[in-house]
């Protein structure tokens, strides 16, 4: 009978420490999240924060225009290189790459992982900038896609992983070639999974400020050529948070916070989506 | 035939005009050169480097557009020793830096001929701390306190050292903590370039430069970071530049200067160490740390901007020495209310000499008169 | 071409003109998936590279002095790397020791099916978020507003319960090796805790389902069902969290105190190697300055390749070479 009062004593106390962790999980994400709101509010509110660019301390009015534009288009160009080759990788690993060679990749992509963020930047920084003479958002672009390649590539082989395998067996029995079946049978099953490493891929090279030092630079003007330097928002958010000038300051927040309004935005929709997929 | 002399004088004169071709137009004989006005061509030019320089140029910059809007000037703030690095790299026009090239890095460029250097603005450091009770410029240092301080051999606020120079100032039982900067940076160099000169002891065991291995204290990265955390601990203590300085609100201690007086670190205070020296040149002399004079301030340094004298683009080479001579002359108003002090008028004048040096396929770009 | 299961049931359709066209398709596929496969190592090859050829001249002129050496001085030009990455391997080891139980914790909670949907589902979320912050941010915020509450509060309760110990013994700043490790906690508990709750959904309801059928409790199931099946990918979790705590750089440089030195309480100030290389890329000028922070960056991809080599070795000892799960 002791045996189950303790049996019982140790589920309530595991009980009690899950709970707990989830408290202490919690508590951090939720200060967090407030700061960045009750900071970056007053500046989001400013005139001019989404229509005009960076106007320098001393001058009124300004904001994020040229950052948010730079933004969505370095990080659209990263995405456009990262997610097919890193879907394609993650289709290699999971349909032909259960050998060595799938190894030695699974294995160079995690060290990837690993890297600081400067070291993709310096890298793109050498073959793109110092090689042609100057800064450009495409240069950024390289260094984000090489970022974000571990993380669709892991993310694509664990959801094709995850389809059963008599889906496979079934198109293969009805004749379909291999690539056919991967293509339009285990992809689409797995879409869900991919899209989501993609999305959460996409979000975190948006927050990255460490590669584009060297490779975007940053632009006060607003400009749309992938081949000059341009401007964006983690840049805003690293430039302008320290300076001593409260009105930069303030921009350099409501950057911070629309930065996490985005991607939390775009996981909204990778999870309509993806519940939309499993029905 | 009085007619056909007006008609012919007339023309003559038009085609001369059309004539003139490239837009550099003085309209004022230059004295000192704070009334010329040069319009320039139309070009988007990018320079990086100096995060100290980065408020004044981007609103001088910023002015520069509204009055010329053909051209642009993109400046982001990447770090002193950057500037130059992309400078050497040919990735942006210009670069500037708290530092002048080092003949390592001029070798790096091409050699010393092939870079021009002049002076932007002039910047001074101070010393804040955070010390309940003791106000702003309550608190004197000298020469060998600071050095004492920042080497790690005075440890407490109620050192004898420091009381000696502070009677009837309430120094606290408090262990100094030291903030230094993490960062390489320029105000790193011009600190520790004034240490190196006023005490032997720092020149031999640590020296000067832009990062230095600090014997005591800790990091932060960036001015801001120095001045939070000096705000954030009681006892603390840091070097920062004068600008912050203001801007924050923070208490600073008088300095005690070449000639014996102490000095609260101010733009006025730089102005009037910068004017001790004649012969401020980059490739030479360029330090005006513990300068004579009763109202110098005896830590302060210039920024300067450094670009190609031989400019490959003719259009942007003389896009960019027509904004630098703007800076160098009108522009140096945008530093006041940021303030950045203003260039002594004989370091404008060589700043204006040096500018005319530079040319694309061998003909000057600066059309202006010397400088008186 | 295999076809699996199917081979040994159904007989290979004879269509001779489709089965060339499809050999075709096949071809062209597996040539593109395995072009993709190289180009990662192609990539990575050009990047090892990029690191290595400007760290030569630091190399040769320190050798393995730069290793063991406890020296950082741009100024007199020399360099040693121990306490950078002493200061890295403790901080990562502090953020993992407090992020892991927190996260499998929550992870536990929110991978149930049932209960709490009100609660589970807002924090699931809020924790993707979460990652989505630029640590940028993340750094601002423990400048501001973790350090105070560190020196004033949790560091002296430490100091006071434990300063017996040498890892908490000593004056706290607010800034240091603690501080810094709890910034790494918590910016790897979002990875942690989404890859986590992810593995652990896998389990099989029916094995949980079971194993409460038969009467064990509900901790009992989670120790003995869930833990052993959702070993391995909670492995690889802590794995790709202990990545990006070696490699974060600009939250730890604003909290960790920037002194190269070697201490043993977790109050006083470090480095790391990212910090050394964030602080001063941009000002190192010399081709041994630039050369030696080169050369910190390839001492840190060589200990994440140390690490992930000795994780992998453990799932491979877990599991005997078979992948179990992802």
């Amino acid at each position: 009978m002791s045996r189950l009062i303790v049996r019982i004593a140790l589920d309530r106390i595991v009980t009690a420490l899950i709970a707990i962790a989830v408290a202490l999980a919690a508590i951090p994400v939720l200060v967090l999240l407030l700061f960045v709101v009750i900071k970056g509010l007053p500046g989001m509110l400013a005139p001019g924060f989404f229509t005009q660019s960076f106007h320098p301390y001393g001058i009124p009015g300004g904001g994020v225009l040229n950052a948010i534009v730079g933004t969505v288009e370095i990080v659209g160009i990263a995405s456009v290189i990262a997610v097919p080759v890193g879907s394609m990788v993650g289709i290699f690993l999971s349909e032909y790459g259960r050998n060595s060679l799938g190894n030695t990749v699974r294995f160079v992509s995690d060290v990837l992982t690993g890297l600081p963020s400067i070291a993709f930047g310096i890298f793109a920084y050498t073959i793109l900038v110092a090689t042609l003479g100057h800064f450009s958002a495409i240069s950024a672009s390289v260094a984000l896609a090489v970022l974000m390649l571990p993380v669709i590539l892991r993310a694509t082989e664990t959801a094709m992983i995850l389809v059963p395998h008599s889906l496979r067996e079934a198109g293969l029995a009805l004749g379909a070639p291999r690539w056919r079946v991967t293509l339009e049978v285990v992809v689409p099953a797995a879409l869900g999974g991919i899209v989501t490493g993609a999305l959460l891929a996409m979000a975190r090279a948006a927050g990255e400020t460490a590669p584009l030092l060297f490779t975007a630079l940053g632009n006060d003007y607003l400009q749309l050529d992938p081949l000059r330097p341009m401007g964006a928002l983690a840049l805003t958010v690293y430039r302008n948070a320290l300076l001593p000038y409260t009105s930069l300051q303030d921009q350099a927040w409501a950057a911070a916070l629309l930065l996490v309004l985005i991607v939390g935005l775009t996981n909204v929709l990778a999870r309509i989506y993806v519940r939309r997929i499993q029905r | 035939m009085k007619r056909v002399l007006l008609g012919f004088s007339l023309s003559a004169a038009l085609l001369l005009a059309a004539c003139g071709g490239n837009s550099n137009t003085a309209t004022n004989p230059s004295t000192g050169g704070a009334s010329t006005t040069v319009t320039p061509p139309a070009a988007s030019l990018t320079g990086a480097g100096s995060t100290f320089v980065a408020p004044f140029a981007q609103a001088a910059f910023y002015a520069y557009n509204q009055k010329y809007s053909q051209v642009t000037v993109n400046y982001q703030s990447v770090g002193s020793g950057a500037g130059i690095q992309q400078l050497t790299a040919k990735t942006v026009d210009f670069g500037a830096s708290d530092v002048p090239m080092s003949s390592k890095e001029l070798t790096a460029a091409g050699g010393p001929d092939s870079v021009v250097q002049i002076p932007d603005t002039l910047g001074a450091v101070g010393l804040a701390y955070n010390l309940q009770g003791v106000s702003n410029g309550q608190l004197k240092l000298t020469p060998a306190t600071i050095a004492g301080i920042f080497l790690g051999t005075i440890k407490k606020w109620n050192d004898q050292a420091l009381a000696a120079d502070n009677t009837g100032v309430n120094l606290p039982n408090l262990p100094i903590t030291v903030v230094h900067r993490s960062d390489g940076s320029g105000t790193s160099y011009i600190f520790t370039d004034y240490l190196s000169s006023v005490s032997s002891d720092w020149s031999t065991k640590v020296g000067k430069g832009k990062s230095v291995s600090w014997p005591v204290g800790q990091g932060a990265k960036g001015n801001e970071a120095v001045a939070t955390t000096i705000k954030q601990t009681p006892g603390a203590i840091g070097y920062v530049e004068l600008a912050y300085i203001l801007q924050a609100n923070m208490t600073q201690a008088s300095l005690k200067n070449h000639d014996g007086n102490f000095v609260i670190p101010s733009e006025a205070g730089a102005t009037a160490a910068a004017s001790q020296y004649q012969t401020i040149s980059a490739t030479g002399n360029f330090s005006i740390v513990n300068a004579p004079g009763k109202d110098s301030t005896p830590i302060a340094g210039f920024s300067w901007i450094m670009l190609y004298k031989d400019q490959s683009d003719k259009t942007k080479g003389t896009a960019l020495v027509d904004l630098l001579y703007w800076l160098v002359t009108d522009g140096q108003q945008y530093g006041s209310n940021l303030h950045y002090a203003k260039l002594p008028a004989a370091m404008t004048k060589d700043a204006i000499n040096s500018l005319k040096t530079v040319t694309a396929s061998g003909s000057t770009l600066l059309n202006v008169p010397s400088p008186s | 071409m295999s076809r699996g299961i199917a081979e040994k049931v159904v007989p290979a359709p004879l269509v001779g003109n489709r089965q060339r066209r499809s050999n075709v398709g096949d071809r062209i596929f597996g040539g593109l998936a395995y072009g993709a496969g190289f180009l990662i190592l192609l990539i990575a090859l050009v990047f090892l590279l990029a690191l290595i050829i400007p760290a030569v001249p630091s190399i040769t002129r320190f050798g393995l002095s730069f290793i063991v050496g406890r020296v950082w001085d741009p100024v007199h030009l020399q360099f040693g790397a121990l306490p950078a990455i002493y200061g890295t391997l403790v901080t990562s080891a502090v953020g993992l020791i407090i992020a892991f139980p927190i996260g499998v914790g929550a992870a536990i909670f929110l991978a149930q099916e049932n209960g709490m949907r009100v609660i589970r589902g807002p924090m699931s979320f809020a924790i993707e978020l979460l990652a989505a912050i630029p640590s940028v941010v993340i750094g601002l915020f423990a400048f501001f507003i973790l350090t105070p509450i560190m020196r004033t509060n949790v560091d002296p309760f430490l100091n006071h319960v434990l300063g017996f110990l040498p890892l908490f013994s000593g004056s706290a700043s607010g800034y240091g090796y603690l501080t810094a490790g709890v910034v790494l906690a918590v910016m790897v508990l979002p990875i942690l805790t989404a890859l986590s709750r992810d593995v652990i959904a896998t389990v099989p309801r029916s094995l949980r389902e079971a194993s409460l059928a038969l009467g064990a409790t509900r901790a009992e199931t989670i120790w003995s069902v869930i833990i052993p099946y959702a070993r391995v990918g909670v492995t690889g979790a802590v794995l790709l969290s202990l990545g990006r705590a070696l490699g974060e750089t600009i939250a730890v440089t604003m909290v960790i105190g920037n002194s190269p030195s070697i201490k043993a309480s977790l109050f006083s100030l470090g480095y790391t190697l990212p910090s050394v290389i964030a602080n001063e890329f941009t000002e190192a000028v010399g081709k041994v300055y630039q050369g030696a922070l080169f050369e910190l960056a390839l001492i840190l991809a060589v200990i994440t390749i140390i690490v992930n080599v000795l994780a992998r070795l453990l799932i491979w000892r877990f599991t005997k070479g078979e992948p179990v799960s992802a």
